[in-house]
């Protein structure tokens, strides 16, 4: 790669993009202008919320004592509610004319009628609208004496107080006079308890004084902590991505792109100077943003006043914060440039490149909005996650928590940069393709796919195939499992597992291997094959048990399983335990995965996936395909590992029927483990395990040690079988008759492409 | 110097499946001559040019320009050509000098050397008038102009033309033209893509008549007049492209 060519595309190309003034707009005025305008705004509502008179209906108004009173010369009284909230106090005491009210009032009086009826909601609600009041307080019966009234009668005195909770202005008329309430009762307790001569203090019998140890610094770094790296993520992919669109599918569109690609210039040179132009925009518009909203927050700050800054603890972001951000704006910058890059470069047009914006949007939400929670910390298991431990990492640096962040600040950066690599040799590779630089304008139908995907069947399926067949079983797997119902006993679990497994995850692969390619026996892998590789797989999967036990334990301690999975499990140990033997165990949850998902997954999908071109790529994806469909998180990185050794197997051997033996053997080693439980160490496996609490089985170092050893071992004969097996010359083996029976039967439903 | 051989390139479509859009050409263009590829819309012009220009890889066969391969040296074969295409645009937010000047410093270009070679061009495409007009408010004309200027800036032996007189009107056209036999005078191998015979005729020296992805016949126009025995370019254009198609047509009837 020559430098002198990246840089001078990267000076064409932000010389292009700053005379671009929809691009300078959206990216650099916006920005300036959006905050203070914000700021304006927020002063207005501020001030309308705070000048905001409470109107309140008072029915009974007479009915209220003189002394200790509620309501002097029309208004509050001033010894219960401050000046500044007795202005804002109407009172609305019109005698009542309507006859409803008056009876409902009645009611009140005479039987102690709860305000939970769904008429008188109604009428209320209705009268509070037409009288434009936000709150109705009535008292129904007569408390002239109610210093004596509270201490002799039995039934209590009430007030009853309407709010309409769909309306904030109804509560905070609520929050006002309920205030003013609670200072007249205990008013009015304290007048009860002096007449009787007893101190008042009986009724408050200690006082409770809070304080806030944190300093101002402290409480305006915590706010801060967790708006300014979403700002800054937020804007950083909306920075990159419209100067993408036009570097990659504007070119397309306006037809420069060719000429530059007829150019000395490399595809690889071309995308990376593009690349630091949108990283370069991408930055300059995030710090924009954080230069704009902190002069705007500074001057919104002064004009609330002092006493939002003391009470809200929001002040000026403390200076090492501003620090932090700067420091981590690049990797950021680069991650979500060149995500935005690779969207942007698939997209013919500006138009179709603006609407990949949402979906990667969507998509990198969840993660900025995780490190938001109140829960979230920063721990090994979170700073593994991308874009969320950066976040988290920053939140802990501007809040001073350096010695509990520090640990994890290599992990952060590992992954960070691991995304970055990641996510530039994706648009360099975007760049290198011809059918993503020159896709064809085609109009996309339904039934032209359809036809498309009947006329061109090959032998194995596609990448393409792969993807839409692990998509379809996500689908599935996630609205049958909305629908179904847990089950509770063994009859309804056993039948339950067998009917999703084959509804969801074996029928879709079946059919697809069925309708999308020629040979559907070779595309789900059922090729005969040694009897030595079966045992393999069957060895090999007791043999590595040890170590997928180690890996689920490293990823509980990571990612703590919650209450929930723990009462889950609690109920699917009950279930089991009213199974009919272990053999029904066995077959329900050993066998029937290890055939059906093999099919799909070891079969169909990494069939399809190995038309990449690599072995290694095509058993990653398809463990990570094989691993998000186990719903359940930790699961889903121990099957990803599990998925790794078992395509390992489906490569090298060629069989599907290796790997069942694998996963079948794998997953009753699991069930019988757990339904034995400590009784192993006692029985005649007691070498092999250990109970370190007396109710958790694990496996003993040494013995553990050897089997993995093994285990390895049985790999390299399994690799050295599949080297063995691909130098042999290919002779094509004659099929069985039922195989080519099926075969038949297929052609004559299917026609066939014939450049084929 | 320009080697063609067995070049095929498939592409997959979702209307016509897999599709063959060049289907094994052979040619040869030499120095100093004008090599005409002429042929309906869809013949497979366009495809061999660009990957002439490496601007697309073949799917199989050899193409040698300039003593280089283009699947093994592409950066190579990129000093030795310059390609102008209809679809190749100029930048609207550069200016004609700004544009040129980026290309030149893309070659490789010394800052001295592109500069007397950026002034003589400006000269002689009478070009100093718009020197700093930005890409976006020029006429047509002066686009292609640029896009020549740019094709030539590091006077490469070879020049690739697809269809560059589509769309400009005759005055542009005919000064296209002019440039262009200007530059085999100068002893450039140029290849030149076209549907509109008249030019063809005026321009080639030798031309080859495209359709659907194959060669149908090649050679010096007077040569073809002989061997089909029509005189006129247009008809004999026609006539080979109908007995393609017919043959095509009984070729599918039959299978």
């Amino acid at each position: 790669m020559k430098w002198s060519n990246v840089s001078l595309i990267y000076c064409r190309e932000l010389r292009d993009q700053l005379r671009d003034r929809r691009t300078l707009f959206t990216v650099l005025i916006l920005p300036l202008l959006l905050y203070p305008l914000m700021g304006i705004a927020m002063l207005q509502v501020s001030q309308f919320m705070r000048e905001h008179p409470t109107r309140i209906w008072l029915i009974g108004a007479d009915n209220l004592p003189n002394s200790p009173s509620l309501l002097v010369d029309q208004k509050i009284n001033p010894d219960l509610v401050d000046p500044r909230t007795r202005e804002l106090i109407e009172l609305d005491m019109s005698s009542e004319d309507d006859s409803r009210i008056q009876q409902l009032v009645e009611q009140f009086k005479n039987n102690q009628q709860e305000p939970i009826s769904g008429i008188i909601d109604r009428l209320l609600r209705i009268e509070m609208k037409q009288r434009d009041v936000d709150l109705a307080v009535i008292v129904p019966q007569p408390m002239s004496s109610l210093s004596t009234d509270a201490a002799a009668s039995e039934t209590r005195k009430r007030i009853l107080v309407f709010r309409n909770s769909a309306s904030d202005k109804s509560n905070m008329a609520a929050d006002r006079f309920n205030s003013v309430l609670s200072t007249w009762q205990q008013q009015v307790a304290s007048t009860t308890l002096q007449k009787y001569q007893l101190d008042p203090n009986v009724l408050v019998p200690f006082s409770i004084t809070q304080a806030d140890v944190a300093s101002r610094q402290n409480k305006s770094a915590a706010l801060w902590s967790k708006v300014l790296p979403f700002i800054i993520v937020i804007w950083c992919l909306t920075g990159a991505f419209y100067p993408a669109v036009d570097l990659c599918a504007g070119e397309k569109e306006r037809g420069t792109f060719e000429t530059l690609l007829s150019s000395p210039a490399l595809r690889d040179e071309i995308a990376i100077g593009k690349l630091l132009t949108v990283i370069s925009f991408s930055i300059v518009t995030s710090l924009l943003n954080l230069i704009s909203m902190g002069f705007t927050g500074f001057f919104v700050i002064s004009r609330l006043g002092a006493g939002m800054v003391k009470t809200a603890g929001i002040g000026a972001p403390p200076v090492e914060s501003i620090g932090w951000l700067l420091l981590a704006l690049l990797p950021i910058s680069a991650l979500f440039s060149a995500v935005a890059m690779a969207a942007a470069s698939f997209a013919r047009s500006s138009k179709e490149g603006q609407y990949y914006l949402v979906p990667l949007m969507m998509i990198s939400l969840p993660l900025m909005m995780l490190p938001m929670l109140p829960a979230a910390k920063l721990d090994l298991g979170t700073s593994l996650i991308p874009v969320s431990g950066l976040m988290l990492l920053l939140r802990g640096l501007i809040e001073g928590q350096y010695q509990e962040t520090m640990p994890f600040v290599g992990p952060v950066c590992a992954v960070t940069l691991v995304c970055c690599w990641l996510a530039v040799r994706w648009v360099v590779k975007q760049f290198n393709s011809e059918s993503v630089l020159f896709r064809p304008s085609e109009r996309f139908g339904l039934a032209t796919w359809m036809k498309h995907v009947m006329r061109e069947r090959h032998d194995l399926p596609s990448v393409g195939h792969a993807v839409l067949c692990g998509i379809i079983i996500l689908v599935l797997k996630f609205f049958v499992g909305m629908v179904i119902e847990s089950p509770t006993s063994w009859g309804g679990f056993s039948k339950q597992t067998i009917i999703v497994l084959i509804a969801t995850v074996g029928t879709p692969a079946v059919l697809m291997a069925i309708i999308l390619t020629r040979k559907p026996f070779k595309s789900l892998r059922l090729r005969k094959c040694s009897i030595s590789m079966l045992l393999a797989g069957f060895l090999l999967a007791f043999c590595f048990h040890p170590l997928i036990t180690w890996i689920t334990s490293v990823v509980i301690q990571l990612y703590p399983p919650s209450t929930d999975m723990a009462v889950m499990q609690q109920l699917m140990d009950n279930i089991l335990s009213g199974s009919p033997g272990v053999w029904a165990i066995i077959a329900v949850i050993a066998i029937a995965p290890a055939i059906i998902e093999e099919l799909a997954f070891r079969g169909f999908i990494l069939s399809g996936m190995q038309s990449i071109g690599s072995n290694f790529k095509a058993i990653i994806f398809t463990s990570i395909l094989f691993g998000v469909a186990h719903a359940v998180f930790q699961q889903t990185i121990i099957t990803f590992f599990v998925g790794c050794v078992l395509g390992f197997i489906a490569v090298r051997t060629g069989s599907i029927f290796p790997c069942m033996a694998y996963h079948a053997v794998h997953n009753s080693v699991y069930a019988l483990i757990s339904r034995t439980g400590p009784a192993l160490v006692d029985g005649p496996f007691g070498w092999l395990f250990t109970s370190s609490n007396g109710s958790h089985v694990e496996y003993r170092f040494w013995p553990a040690a050897l089997l993995t050893g093994l285990g390895v071992l049985l790999l390299v004969w399994i690799w050295e079988y599949g080297s063995a097996t691909s130098t042999k010359t290919v002779v094509t083996k004659p099929s069985s008759p039922w195989q080519q029976k099926f075969d038949g039967w297929i052609k004559r439903f299917m026609p066939r492409s014939e450049k084929r | 110097m320009i080697h063609v051989r067995q070049l095929t390139k498939t592409y997959s479509d979702l209307q016509k499946g897999e599709f063959v859009a060049l289907d094994g050409i052979n040619f040869d263009a030499m120095s100093g001559q004008i090599y005409g590829l002429l042929g309906p819309n869809g013949a497979g012009k366009t495809t061999a040019l660009r990957i002439l220009s490496t601007v697309l890889k073949p799917t199989s066969g050899i193409a040698m320009i300039n003593g280089y391969d283009i699947v093994a040296e592409p950066a190579k074969v990129r000093h030795q050509i310059g390609f102008v295409s209809t679809n190749t645009a100029i930048y609207d937010r550069m200016t004609a000098w700004e544009i040129i000047r980026f290309f030149g410093l893309l070659y490789g270009m010394p800052e001295d050397k592109l500069q007397i070679r950026m002034e003589s061009i400006f000269d002689r495409f009478q070009m100093n008038n718009i020197r700093n007009v930005l890409g976006s408010t020029m006429s047509t004309g002066m686009k292609q102009k640029v896009s020549i200027a740019r094709a030539i800036i590091h006077d490469p032996p070879v020049l690739i033309f697809d269809e560059a007189t589509s769309g400009l009107d005759i005055l542009v056209a005919r000064e296209v033209l002019k440039t262009i036999e200007l530059l085999r005078e100068q002893g450039k191998c140029i290849l030149f893509s076209s549907h509109i015979m008249s030019e063809v005729r005026r321009l080639c020296d030798q031309i080859a008549i495209m359709n659907r992805g194959q060669i149908l016949a090649k050679g010096p126009i007077e040569k073809l007049s002989d061997q089909y025995e029509q005189n006129d370019l247009e008809e004999l254009f026609y006539d080979l492209i109908a007995t393609h198609e017919k043959k095509r047509e009984q070729v599918n009837a039959l299978v």
